[in-house]
């Protein structure tokens, strides 16, 4: 009996520190998206990305629909979702990751994450640079890095082979709070 | 008492691991599950001949061709191509994102054609909250008519304006990514008719899909039927078939139908031959429109 109860208040413990400090979750994260090309520039941000990051871990997960992509022209946005990245099949675009000796004290620091990045179907190793800054041990993740639009099999027509770029810059910035389950 | 401590580290362990695997998972539960509608039921705002549900965002601006070629009964034509050609200069702007007015001029028919457009309701996906798309569409067109009186002495030309208003509600529903339908029933009012017991309210009915073949290439088809059609010329009701393009902001329609037409009052009523291959009844109709953005949607 003694042994059942001194486990079962261990894992008690274990569980209740593992969470409040240590999860933090942003809720409107900002990604968007440029294609620079000499004949038509393109470009969306979605307001609605969701991230969870993990302290403890030092693990990182990010997630947004396809569909709250805004991008100016109408047409566009139909393209975008119909043609290309057919959200229809692959609603959401997913980051699976791991900030690589990230220092919980420090204020300002650059570090790489590195994961796996799910768009389209097609999941890719990438490495990000990313600037951590920590206010009050809230955190903000910012930084940017290119994709290459064959990587993720979006095929583009020959024919709009010069309107989109075959890199694209991604950009986002995650403001976190802390979770609570 | 060494167990003891095993066991304890194995439950932390096993603890510990299974909460950092499901950070994906409680993103997933984050999401607020809200109902978005359904987009691109068929990219076009109109399927060939008659209007589609889909109405452009607030501040695009469509302009558009309609052409529409056919031959005569003539025994031997020199013409290239076609003998008649029928255009339309169309212009339509979004108002909202809801609300479209165009005009057209046709110079075949020598008619004006307008028309307001509002959707009603968006089918949302992957819900049962609305299963349909409804948009209204009210046209007006006018022609002015000429007719001349022959007499022993004198001819007289007489002119009158001819309105006609069309009143549309179209159904429309994406069955899957491949696949839309719409139906489209009419209410065709003329305000005279050339000096006949013709009706002067018609009523039609159409039906109409979208089947996609790739990515920005659609096959389309349309059937309207007419309830109470008029006598005192035959007509026959109106079918399309035809491939939709779409390429960036240019949207190119190319189709075979019996309708010689733009207007919705007359191709539905007055099309007086039917669908088949013999010529001159096989009319090729070629739509391109272009869209503009005017301005910024923020």
């Amino acid at each position: 009996m003694n042994k059942v109860f001194l486990s079962l208040t261990l894992l008690f413990f274990v569980f209740k520190n593992l969470n409040a400090q240590n999860q933090k979750i942003a809720r409107q994260g900002q990604v968007s998206f440029f294609s620079y090309t000499s004949v038509e520039n393109i470009e969306a941000v979605n307001n609605q990305a969701l991230s969870i990051i993990d302290l403890k871990e030092n693990k990182i997960a990010i997630s947004m629909l396809m569909r709250a992509f805004v991008f100016k022209k109408d047409l566009m946005y139909q393209h975008f979702n119909e043609s290309y990245v057919e959200s229809d099949l692959y609603p959401k675009a997913n980051f699976e990751g791991e900030i690589l000796n990230l220092n919980r004290e420090e204020k300002i620091q650059t570090k790489i994450i590195k994961g796996r990045l799910d768009i389209h179907g097609v999941s890719k190793e990438i490495e990000i640079k990313t600037k951590i800054e920590n206010v009050k041990d809230n955190f903000i993740l910012s930084g940017d890095f290119n994709v290459k639009v064959n990587d993720f099999d979006i095929q583009i027509p020959p024919i709009l082979a010069s309107n989109i770029a075959k890199t694209i810059t991604i950009k986002f910035k995650f403001q976190y709070e802390p979770y609570e389950e | 008492m060494k167990n003891n401590y095993k066991f304890i580290f194995l439950i932390m362990f096993i603890a510990s691991s299974i909460n950092a695997q499901n950070l994906l998972e409680k993103l997933d539960k984050e999401f607020n599950v809200e109902e978005i509608d359904e987009i691109a039921t068929f990219k076009t705002t109109r399927i060939g001949l008659s209007h589609s549900i889909e109405t452009r965002k607030k501040g695009a601006l469509q302009l558009s061709l309609y052409f529409r070629y056919w031959d005569t009964n003539a025994p031997s034509g020199q013409n290239f191509l076609a003998d008649k050609v029928s255009t339309r200069y169309g212009l339509d702007y979004a108002f909202t994102d809801n609300f479209t007015l165009g005009i057209g001029y046709t110079n075949y028919d020598k008619l004006v054609d307008g028309y307001f457009k509002y959707q009603l309701l968006k089918q949302t996906k992957d819900s049962n909250k609305r299963w349909f798309s409804l948009t209204l569409v009210q046209t007006i067109s006018h022609q002015e008519l000429t007719s001349t009186i022959y007499d022993v002495y004198e001819s007289a030309t007489t002119s009158e304006n001819s309105y006609a208003f069309v009143t549309q509600a179209l159904f429309a529903r994406k069955f899957n990514p491949n696949l839309s339908l719409q139906i489209t029933p009419s209410f065709i009012y003329r305000n005279k008719n050339n000096e006949n017991d013709d009706p002067t309210s018609q009523f039609a009915i159409g039906i109409g899909g979208r089947h996609r073949l790739s990515k920005h290439t659609s096959f389309v088809s349309e059937y309207n039927y007419v309830l109470n059609s008029i006598d005192s010329i035959e007509t026959y009701n109106t079918f399309m078939v035809g491939v939709n393009w779409e390429v960036r902001n240019f949207i190119f329609q190319f189709h075979l139908t019996n309708a010689r037409s733009f207007a919705e009052d007359l191709f539905l009523t007055k099309t007086t031959n039917n669908f088949n291959f013999r010529d001159p009844n096989l009319h090729f109709g070629f739509n391109t429109t272009y869209v503009i953005q005017t301005k910024r949607r923020k």
